[in-house]
């Protein structure tokens, strides 16, 4: 009686803390985002944008205070590659920490702001993390040819060993152009044979051939990865990529819903790239073209703002390269939708310090990593083994159908664990993308209508002037939001009341982004009398309106 | 008594002509049949007119119910507004399967002011069902292919251009709102028909300070004034007024977009190419259309109808795509393009980026370069029609269009200048081309250049592959073996897929199989003078082959056990059809 009861505390303690310890399935993800809107419904609400090629619903937590639409808004997204559920577990405890914020702190960001949280892009692909069989899938539920050769699925992967995970499998062949890694014995490595290296292993994904075309796994379930199928630099005819630009409807869900969301000024996204930690460098050659395919000049600047931004407030270090991939949503966000765009897988693997020789009172000198002993995967394990993370399928000898005879092992990382660690470890990392993300708000635009004034001249006309001034650190759009037609321009209008006219001054005004401080002023000459209001801003740093007094 | 005799025989082989087609009415036989035209068609369509959406459905169903096994029609989707996207899918139903023959697809008016692109693909529909009968070539055409003709793709701005005030050159878009200045409106500032008739048209207004004057040759017309000499009028651009008090005349109309710059290749923003979406795709139409051809892989080749300038466009619409086209692909279309100016008089085979302009994200290329579909897009009508000659001068110096109004219009193709009270400008006057003057055609050119426009289609559709097994051989290898070589010819210009299909591997490739055989070893003959073959060791009995070039062929081999008397090959092709032969 009392160990039930003492498990029953234990799990209560367990979901209150959210402390689950492994990664969701979309269920799982809906109930807790239900759950999160119906435990704050006065700030949060969850409704679906779409369905995913799979049927699953893409969906969309909005925090606000009032109209959401009518206040400058960020859209955190994750999940657009299924083999990141990672993203996805760092958006949500993002999100539920946000929501566990004393009132008065949240309700503060939200008096002016609006966030949009997408936590889970891609939910067919992202569903294969709770799955029997477990292979780092990036696609949806579209049937494709991978291949191309006009057969579907005819060659996937086979769990050979039973152990659930899709590894690798190792052959001793004297064809095969792999040796073992010098430093890190579990790794396989390429034989150099200008180093007098001979191959002993082929190295396989874990499966058989089904079609008998000597490759191995190269077709089978896989769908499109909504990360490779969007607008900007899109990949043609590349496996994963879909068929075309925007072919998925995960991929127009959420491209529909940006858009519309005239508000929404700045995309951040955890995702498989990072220009966060290290800011892309403005390069005139890729600018001065009809089809822009570097950053433009003022959002360079600003990019490097925030990612110092992001660097001092998460702390974080050593993050790995991580360019940005050709279709994906973040470079989309930017070049075709015109809105800030961030992104950052949110975790990687913090580096393993060696074990100084404490005896040795020497500085510290920069270790210059030789190529063959710092793969990402070497690195990795020696992390994985110092947490002790289960993270090796050690190599077991099986029988393999197409290697009669012949030595085969599977082995190898376990799948997702690289780029998604054991939940456990995302707690913090949430945290720290917290504290980023509160400070990317404090720097959100803010217009404001400064020192007004009426100014009476004879029989009736008055010259009425305002200043319109950007008091956040940051433009009110970015730079390539003067391109795109749907992201819209900074707006002054005055509005008259009836007996009133304008003799000089156009009624609206338009003009391009408002940098930082940056200060505008207009004049009109103005026939009658009573109250007029001006009206200025824009949906990206929000409309203010005052009301004047023409004696 | 002989006269009799002749006329009895006249009769009697009327009457089994009469029994053996019973679809052939009578005037289809005698004298009052102008060669060409069908003398008495079953559906009355009158092709001096343009039709709106309710009589291009009229004209679809009718089709569909006189010729059931000709004309099948299906809405393949919704518009913005909610009108019917119809397919006419026409072939010889008796005849095949018809979505596994060569396919060919046609639209028009995806600019809804190009009116006549519906006309020439209703033309087409039409021609074909009604002449099936009658014309061998066309009977033989739709057992071996399958046609799918859908009149308008964009039927909601189609509708409005017909039926509400533009101008020429007005609603080339669809009818989706945007909010185009973020104030939470739409179509705050539409075009306005100031006298109520339909058209919009210039305003011009009598100025001290004007630099333009009438044309005295021809009243009708405002020419710049001289550089040393004055003005009398000013033009204030098309009929409007401010109705949003902003300042700007006419700014903020319905749907100011480009469906033909909706499509997913090469797709770029709106700052890149005028007229984009958020997407490609954004629009339903489009959306419905992509399906639609995504489910019919048998499409081989494609015909989008525009207007104008009277030429053969081909792709690709951007530079940076022409090395998609590689010499194989351009032949055909080259073939294609050269013959068509000789059919059309007055129209020019041309590049679109090359000779026209640089296009983003057009359905041209989508059809092309995503789907490897031999495309073409004519646009139709031109200033060589209206006195079948050459412009004497540049467009907007020549007087051709004035002209022909003049002595063949009776002054039909323009309103007069009238003085009309403007809120905003005060005293003007308006007149200008009627919105179905200058682009479309004026109806007794429309049926003419229709049949010219068709039939260059027809020569596009008949080159799309013909597939056939000529020559079966069989080698008594000994050990009760056999070896069974097969050659497959392809009768038309076009591959089975182009080079471009090859190179991205677009289309799955062709199966060539041996059915009712045991088959040891199956290969792909490459020399057979000198014995070079390509083992395929998986499923040997379905050979597959990337392609069978156009007026080529492809040789296959098997190693079978026993005798070939029982086999059969089947080549199973999805833009050239599936044809067999039993050995
Ligand atoms: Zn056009």
């Amino acid at each position: 009686m009392r160990t039930k009861l003492l498990i029953l505390g234990f799990s209560m303690f367990f979901s209150c803390l959210y402390a689950q310890n492994t990664y969701n399935s979309h269920a799982a993800i809906t109930s807790r985002l239900k759950n999160l809107a119906t435990k704050n419904n006065a700030s949060g609400s969850v409704q679906s944008i779409g369905k995913s090629s799979g049927g699953k619903d893409i969906w969309l937590f909005t925090l606000s205070k009032g109209e959401a639409a009518k206040k400058p808004g960020v859209l955190v997204v994750a999940g657009a590659d299924g083999k990141h559920p990672a993203g996805t577990e760092i958006n949500l405890l993002l999100l539920e920490k946000l929501l566990s914020l004393p009132a008065d702190s949240l309700s503060s960001v939200l008096s002016s702001k609006t966030l949009y949280f997408v936590p889970a892009l891609n939910p067919d692909a992202l569903e294969q993390v709770v799955n029997k069989i477990k292979y780092a899938r990036s696609g949806n539920a579209t049937s494709t040819d991978d291949d191309r050769d006009g057969q579907l699925n005819e060659d996937p992967f086979e769990d050979l060993n039973g152990d659930g995970l899709i590894t690798q499998v190792r052959i001793e062949d004297p064809t095969g152009n792999y040796i073992l890694n010098k430093k890190e014995s579990r790794l396989l490595v390429k034989a150099d044979p200008s180093k007098g290296e001979k191959g002993k292993y082929l190295l396989i994904s874990e499966g058989v051939d089904n079609d008998n075309d000597g490759e191995f796994n190269e077709d089978g379930e896989g769908g499109v990865n909504i990360d490779q199928n969007f607008t900007f630099d899109y990949p043609i005819f590349e496996k994963g990529a879909g068929e075309y630009q925007a072919s998925e409807p995960e991929t127009r869900a959420i491209l529909d819903f940006l858009y519309k969301s005239i508000n929404i000024h700045t995309v951040l996204t955890f995702g498989l790239s990072n220009n966060l930690s290290e800011a892309p460098k403005f390069d005139r050659m890729k600018t001065n073209k009809r089809i822009v395919t570097g950053i433009l000049e003022k959002d360079a600047l600003i990019g490097d703002f925030v990612s110092k931004m992001y660097n001092s407030k998460t702390g974080l270090k050593d993050a790995p390269a991580m360019p940005q991939t050709k279709g994906n949503l973040t470079q989309t966000a930017y070049y075709h939708a015109g809105r800030f765009s961030f992104t950052t897988p949110g975790w990687w693997v913090p580096k393993v310090e060696e074990v100084k020789d404490s005896t040795k009172k020497e500085a510290p000198k920069p270790v210059v990593a030789k190529k063959e002993d710092s793969s990402p995967e070497a690195d990795f394990l020696k992390w994985a083994d110092k947490e002790k993370i289960d993270a090796f399928v050690n190599w077991t000898s099986i029988k393999h159908p197409g290697f009669e005879g012949k030595k085969a092992e599977v082995g190898g990382i376990a799948p997702y664990l690289m780029q998604n660690p054991p939940v456990k470890y995302l707690d913090s990392a949430a945290v720290k993308h917290q504290r980023f993300l509160a400070e990317l708000l404090k720097a959100m635009p803010e217009v404001q209508i400064v020192n007004p004034k009426v100014e009476s001249l004879q029989n009736g006309v008055s010259r009425v002037t305002v200043q319109v001034l950007n008091r956040g650190l940051l433009p009110t759009y970015a730079e390539m939001g003067d391109r795109v037609r749907f992201v819209y321009k900074v707006k002054t209008e005055v509005k008259l009341a009836n007996g009133q006219s304008l003799i000089s001054g156009k009624k609206t005004n338009y003009r391009g982004a408002l940098d930082a401080g940056e200060v505008i002023e207009y004049s009109w000459l103005v026939n009658g009398k009573g109250k007029l209001t001006v009206e200025a801003g824009c949906p990206t740093a929000g409309i203010q309106t005052i009301e004047l007094n023409i004696k | 008594m002989k006269k009799y005799i002749l006329l009895l025989m006249g009769l009697v082989s009327l009457t089994a002509i009469a029994q053996k087609d019973p679809v052939i009415s009578p005037e289809d036989l005698n004298g009052i049949r102008a060669i060409g035209s069908p003398a008495n068609p079953k559906v009355k369509v009158y092709w001096n007119k343009y039709s709106d959406q309710a009589e291009i459905t009229r004209i679809c169903q009718d089709l569909a119910k006189a010729y059931p096994e000709l004309v099948k029609l299906e809405s393949i989707g919704k518009s913005v507004e909610g009108r019917d996207l119809w397919v006419m899918s026409i072939s010889d139903f008796k005849s095949g399967n018809a979505d596994r023959k060569p396919g060919f697809y046609i639209d028009g008016n995806i600019h809804a002011n190009e009116l006549q692109g519906t006309e020439v693909a209703l033309y087409t529909a039409w021609y074909l069902a009604e002449s099936f009968q009658t014309v061998d070539f066309i009977k033989q055409l739709l057992k071996d292919k399958v046609f799918y003709v859908i009149p308008t793709i964009n039927p909601d701005s189609r509708e409005y251009f017909i039926k509400s005030a533009n101008n020429p050159h007005s609603s080339r878009t669809g009818r989706r709102a945007f909010d185009e200045d973020g104030d939470g409106l739409t179509d705050e500032d539409k075009l306005d028909d100031l006298d109520g008739d339909g058209n919009i048209v210039m305003m011009r207004r009598k100025s001290a300070t004007g630099r333009w004057k009438i044309d005295c040759d021809n009243p009708q017309r405002m020419i710049p004034a001289k550089q040393d000499e004055p003005g009398e009028y000013e033009m204030l651009g098309y009929e409007g007024i401010d109705n949003d008090g902003d300042g700007l005349v006419n700014e903020d109309a319905t749907g100011t977009y480009d469906p033909n710059r909706d499509w997913a290749w090469n797709w770029q923003p709106d700052y890149v190419q005028r007229g984009a979406l958020f997407y490609p795709g954004t629009l339903p139409e489009t959306q419905a259309i992509k399906a639609f051809i995504k489910k019919h892989p048998n499409i081989a080749g494609a015909q989008s109808y525009h207007n104008n300038g009277g030429m053969f466009l081909r792709g690709p619409g951007a530079a940076e795509d022409d090395p998609f086209y590689d010499r194989a692909d351009v032949d055909v279309y080259n073939f294609i393009g050269k013959l068509g100016e000789r059919m059309v008089p007055g129209y020019k085979y041309f590049v679109i980026h090359k000779d026209l302009y640089t296009v983003y994200g057009g359905e041209i290329d989508w059809l092309a370069l995503n789907r490897g579909v031999f495309t073409f897009s004519n646009e139709l009508m031109t200033s060589y029609k209206l006195f079948n000659d050459k412009a004497a001068a540049e467009r907007g110096s020549n007087q051709e269009f004035e002209e022909f109004d003049k002595y063949l219009l009776f002054g039909d193709g323009y309103v007069q200048w009238k003085p009309f009270k403007h809120p905003q400008y005060g005293d003007i006057e308006i007149g200008g081309p009627k919105k179905n003057y200058l682009r479309n055609h004026p109806g007794f050119l429309l049926m003419e250049d229709a049949h010219r426009n068709m039939a260059f289609t027809i020569l596009h559709a008949q080159q799309m592959p013909k597939l056939e097994v000529i020559e079966v051989n069989n080698k008594d290898l000994g050990g009760g073996l056999t070896e069974v070589t097969a050659t497959v010819i392809n009768r038309r210009i076009m591959p089975t897929h182009s080079s471009h299909d090859v190179k991205y591997k677009i289309e799955r490739p062709d199966y060539i199989t041996i059915k009712n055989a045991e088959v040891i070893a199956g290969m792909i003959v490459e020399n057979e003078d000198f014995n070079l073959t390509k083992e395929q060791k998986n499923r040997p009995e379905k050979l597959e082959i990337r392609n069978i070039p156009g007026m080529g062929a492809v040789k296959v081999r098997w190693v079978i056990k026993g005798k070939s008397d029982k086999a059969a090959i089947e080549v199973d092709s999805m833009k050239g059809g599936v044809v067999s032969k039993t050995i």
